[in-house]
């Protein structure tokens, strides 16, 4: 197993947000260290003012599915379950520097959640040795 | 004193059960026995990855009337 699991999050679609906290999760609970790298379309969903992450118009039939499955098994949301997975283990997020900038983000605005505001380059260094998956 | 700590996620999906494990594993110590009982059809390898992965030990692994119930002795603790 690689030394950690990088995870660099782009897309704002809520069904991408399912893999992303499950992986997040799944790693914190085997002991991975994990760094999310939070970028693209995202990074709306991790500021304070956050709206609801929207299912993609094509999946529609499914989502309404998705959603009654997960509400039927009591499964938290993405955000809760990447919130346990940080108390649980070593769980990083780092919002994309660049992209803040482009949308006027500021340090303050974003969620409790996020642990820095950093360039690529310092990310790429600090995940060097991780596996890597971007969703 | 050994204790042993019963864990019940039956009902929970990927990854409840093991998350729910994972909690109770953090308040325990070597000796300690934990049983949980799931009913997740990916808890089997599940649980079977988390115990190779931290090194604690399998007692028991059965599988019944659509529970999966895992025995862990807790070894790993530093």
């Amino acid at each position: 197993m690689a030394k950690g699991l990088a995870i660099v999050m782009f897309s704002g679609e809520a069904e991408k947000f399912i893999p992303l906290a499950v992986l997040t999760q799944t790693a914190a609970n085997l002991g991975v260290p994990v760094k999310i790298f939070v970028t693209g379309y995202a990074t709306l969903y991790f500021t304070k003012n956050k709206p609801e992450p929207r299912f993609t118009k094509e999946f529609e039939d499914m989502a309404s599915k998705l959603l009654e499955g997960m509400k039927k098994l009591n499964m938290p949301s993405w955000y809760d379950i990447v919130k346990e997975a940080k108390e649980t283990g070593d769980v990083k997020i780092y919002v994309c520097s660049l992209m803040a900038e482009v949308i006027g983000l500021k340090k303050e605005d974003l969620d409790p959640i996020v642990d820095d505001m950093v360039g690529a380059a310092f990310f790429m260094g600090e995940t060097a040795d991780y596996q890597v998956i971007f969703i | 004193m050994a204790e042993k700590i019963v864990v019940d996620a039956r009902g929970m999906a990927c990854p409840g059960p093991i998350t729910k494990l994972v909690r109770a594993y953090r308040n325990a110590k070597n000796g300690d026995i934990i049983e949980v009982v799931a009913t997740d059809p990916g808890f089997k390898p599940d649980v079977e990855a988390w115990v190779k992965r931290t090194g604690n030990e399998l007692v028991e692994l059965k599988e019944g009337d659509g529970v999966i119930r895992a025995v862990i002795k807790v070894t790993a603790k530093k």
